[in-house]
């Protein structure tokens, strides 16, 4: 992590709110466009972003230097987004409003219809699974990367993205190979 | 159509520009939490707490649904209150004390008291109907639009198991009513490296913390009758975790690590490995593995199949099944060079035209009088879900019998972790084999499991009662992991490593099943140079605890090393079967700073390579049209198939050794060592085909039974045959 942002970190966590202050500023794009990655969905997503930024206040004390600062953020917005999918799915199982399409072009809310669906299918393969591939495909990460975040193996990842590939090629067989 | 592949859209998928209103909004949430946080931390309380310890650890982190969880829930709900009330109460400065207990909660239960500048937010009147909460103070002063509403919706149906669990608000109100000033004293935030709560039980803290502070003082306020029941919360579960850490911890709670396990299918968890590969020799001449003695896969994979259902394909771990058994290699007869390799080479039944390369070795078996003495603690899982008769009371028996094999001046020590870990036993001679049978029965299952304090008491017994020259070990009995205390499995791990190096190692015994560890179970007894084995029945203990005790209690060579460099010349691919887990870098086999497995007295490592000699049609990789062919043999090593060096340490060496000995074509199986093979093949076979049979070709169960019956050779306590009923159950489960 180069150094303005350690500083900036070590700061905010000796309490000075100014630093925290930019600290988040610095990141917030960055936690939105991971959570709304997560649910392709607007007002969720600011929900997930809102709730990571009280985390990031309440844990930052606890970021050790250990590991980069982003891949420490993409843990605590992932941990947050699945919080969040957790009482979604307890609560509003019936009713996930597909809301505003962003944009507004045709073409390009049918991608997002598209988005929504692919979230809902990578859910279903399994555990693990939808946060993998957002980090490699969506976030480019490595695998060693992705592996780090998820607090799994690099070979595990490696594995999973493969068992998607192979999930998805299934699934698209059974459509008739079209999307 | 692969444009529109889910990775290309994944890549494509672009979020829009974060709307300015939602980032201030979100700002200010996290600075006024970041405020209190900080306000919080400032507040001078003393850091020693064992009750809100004890409380803490009343929350595991995990939502692992122990069945034992409801019972003492609902049991220990009331000390929660009370803690949890007196401590809201006495972190108040008493001046605002009164506010505190007024009916409709003022900002002064909130520790933000000494906060000067409260931040960001305006004070401003509570807008919430309900009155005597906390936490819906908080919720009132952020602005209404904080809180969007797909997030509120669920909210106070959240509450509602958690009510039912937190008992019977009218006795709590009744315990809280006489706080004692003795008990309250230590109340304060304690200082530890991590705390685990999960954010369903803040709720449930929350809860009670409320109900607590609305009834310390029942005046007659329009609140101040409130009964849990018409308690409605709202507001963002963020508010009321951060509420709670803030008055308890200044740590984050649970799930950074909690939710990244491996794959979870069924509750039982392993870590997940692809199968060794086929390797070409002229581009990958040399294979590099870690002995492995461990046999839990063995034992798990068999309660599975008695169960009628085949094992998850991560439980099978090829080479503790074969290592499950005891094959024939000679023995070494020196303590100096513990082991000796035994090679042979016979025809694979997985593929025409291939070879099967068996590697044995054998440890040194210690002579009774040469047993050195032993101080052993045992380390027991107590907690609720111990509660089944393949659990507790198979450990208690199980550690029994380990008693009978152990000598008169051996010491044994006790202790258990639960709710609370606690010492029952200090370290005992045998002599005294009563007080030590009592004190292991006495133990009865209860609360949840905070292992890692456990750990590290049993590591202070251990090192109060160690023998310098002697044994000292720690076996640990449990069926599932930590989820209290230090849940990180590295930082277990480095512990467990560290103390290693001081002479205290550790075994794991595995119960149970239903949230069984295993992952856990193999990383702390291979980074506490110990046994993994999983207990399924009384007879599994007797051949882990006793008939194998010597071996899993004496090492006599550790960071056991394999490598096999294959010649060219002779051998076109080769494939190592199992030690997937163990698998080494090819340059960590010199490095002595490498840690690897450990051999105990008597114990038996086998290992299997699969090899497709040159010229053979079986071949699976094409051989490279621009590289040279092998000169090997023009330097007269045609008649080898490769070369084994073997690297240990004796077990209080630094410095690695080092055996020889070439693999010859012709070295074929003595008749003496037959059945080993076959049978050791056999079990390799099965163990292939529970893991999907990618390389053995038409092998069946059928198959694997046939060669199996025909090698059955002595078979003492019947090992051997009831290998055969699980492939026949596996086949029945399995339909193939």
């Amino acid at each position: 992590m180069d150094d303005p942002t350690t500083g900036l970190i070590r700061r905010a966590q000796g309490g000075d709110v100014a630093s925290f202050s930019e600290l988040l500023d610095l990141h917030y794009a960055a936690i939105y466009r991971i959570a709304w990655k997560w649910c392709g969905h607007r007002t969720n997503a600011e929900d997930i972003t809102q709730q990571s930024c009280i985390k990031l206040a309440s844990s930052l004390a606890q970021y050790r230097f250990q590991a980069a600062f982003t891949s420490w953020l993409y843990q605590l917005v992932i941990s947050c987004a699945r919080d969040w999918q957790r009482t979604q799915q307890r609560h509003d199982h019936d009713a996930l409003p597909a809301d505003d399409p962003p944009g507004g072009g045709s073409e390009r809310s049918e991608d997002y219809i598209y988005l929504v669906q692919l979230l809902d299918q990578l859910d279903d393969i399994g555990e693990g699974m939808k946060e993998t591939a957002l980090l490699v495909h969506a976030e480019g990460l490595s695998h060693a990367e992705a592996g780090q975040i998820l607090g799994v193996s690099e070979s595990t990842i490696s594995w999973r993205i493969h068992a998607i590939r192979k999930h998805m090629n299934k699934a698209e067989a059974l459509m008739g190979g079209g999307v | 159509m692969n444009a529109h592949s889910f990775e290309h859209q994944l890549r494509q998928a672009t979020a829009p520009a974060p709307d300015a209103e939602a980032q201030l909004r979100s700002r200010n949430a996290a600075l006024a939490e970041f405020q209190r946080v900080h306000a919080a931390a400032n507040q001078t309380i003393s850091p020693k707490d064992t009750w809100l310890f004890r409380l803490r650890r009343l929350f595991p982190g995990t939502g692992r649904g122990r069945p034992s969880r409801n019972l003492w829930l609902g049991g220990l709900a009331t000390a929660c209150v009370v803690v949890v009330a007196v401590s809201t109460f006495f972190l108040v400065p008493p001046g605002q004390r009164q506010v505190a207990v007024r009916p409709s909660i003022d900002t002064a239960t909130i520790p933000e008291v000494n906060n000067p500048t409260p931040p960001v937010i305006q004070e401003s009147e509570p807008v919430a109907p309900t009155p005597a909460m906390p936490e819906e103070k908080t919720e009132a002063q952020q602005p209404k639009a904080v809180i969007p509403p797909e997030a509120v919706r669920g909210r106070p149906k959240a509450l509602n198991p958690h009510r039912q669990r937190t008992g019977k608000p009218a006795s709590s109100a009744e315990a809280i009513t006489t706080p004692d000033p003795s008990v309250i004293a230590p109340v304060s935030p304690p200082e530890v490296d991590e705390v685990v709560v999960g954010h369903d039980k803040v709720y449930a803290s929350a809860m009670t913390a409320s109900t607590a502070v609305a009834a310390v003082q029942p005046s007659p306020g329009p609140g101040s009758d409130v009964g849990l029941g018409e308690i409605s919360v709202t507001g963002t579960r963020a508010t009321k975790s951060s509420w709670f850490n803030r008055m308890f911890s200044r740590k984050e709670p649970q799930s950074i690590q909690q939710s990244f396990r491996s794959i979870d299918e069924g509750r039982d968890q392993f870590e997940h490995f692809e199968i060794n590969p086929v390797k070409q020799v002229s581009t990958e001449p040399v294979s590099t593995f870690s002995a492995d003695v461990d046999t839990a896969s063995y034992s798990f994979v068999r309660r599975e199949l008695n169960q009628g259902r085949l094992p998850q394909v991560d439980s099978v771990r090829v080479e503790e099944m074969i290592n499950y058994f005891d094959y024939a290699w000679p023995a070494s007869e020196s303590r100096d060079q513990p082991f000796e390799p035994t090679v042979t080479v016979s025809d694979s039944p997985w593929g025409e035209g291939k070879k099967l390369i068996h590697i044995g070795i054998k440890g040194y078996e210690l002579p009774v009088r040469q047993q050195p003495d032993i101080n052993l603690v045992l380390l027991l899982d107590v907690s609720g879900s111990m509660d089944e008769p393949d659990k507790l009371p198979l450990a208690q028996k199980s550690m029994a019998l380990l008693l009978e094999t152990l000598k008169p001046s051996d010491t044994v020590a006790i202790v258990v972790y639960a709710g609370a870990a606690g010492e029952v036993l200090p370290p005992t001679p045998i002599k005294q084999k009563e007080t030590i049978l009592q004190a292991l029965y006495s133990l009865t299952p209860g609360g949840s499991t905070a292992g890692a304090e456990g750990i590290k008491l049993a590591y202070d017994l251990a090192e109060r009662s160690f023998r310098k020259n002697g044994v000292n070990r720690i076996l640990l009995a449990t069926d599932g992991d930590f989820n209290v205390g230090i849940t990180n499995r590295n930082e277990l791990k480095g512990f467990v490593e560290r103390e290693r190096e001081k002479g205290v190692f550790l075994s794991f015994l595995g119960f149970g099943e239903g949230n069984y560890r295993d992952d856990m179970g193999q990383t702390l007894a291979q980074n506490g140079n110990g046994v993994a084995a999983y207990i399924d029945t009384l007879n599994e203990a007797k051949k882990v605890l006793v008939q194998e005790s010597t071996a899993s209690l004496f090492t006599i060579a550790k960071d056991v090393k394999f490598q096999v460099e294959f010649n060219p010349a002779t051998v076109a691919e080769y494939r190592l079967v199992g030690y997937e887990t163990r698998a080494l870098n090819r340059e960590d086999f010199n490095n002595d700073k490498v840690d690897a497995g450990d051999i105990g007295s008597g114990h038996a490592v086998t290992a299997i390579y699969e090899i497709t000699p040159v010229g053979s049609k079986a071949k699976l990789i094409d051989e490279s049209r621009y590289a040279e062919p092998a000169r090997a043999a023009a330097q007269g090593k045609a008649s080898e198939y490769g070369f084994l060096r073997i690297r240990y340490k004796l077990p209080n060496g630094f410095r690695s050794r080092l055996i020889e000995q070439p693999i010859r074509i012709d070295a074929g199986v003595p008749e003496a060592l037959r059945d080993s093979v076959e049978f050791s093949t056999a079990v390799a076979g099965f163990g292939q085909l529970l893991r999907g049979g990618k390389y053995t070709g038409t092998l069946k169960f059928d198959d694997v039974i046939r060669q199996a019956r025909g090698a059955l050779g002595d078979d003492p306590y019947g090992y051997r045959a009831e290998f055969l009923t699980l492939v026949h159950k596996a086949k029945e489960a399995g339909g193939k």
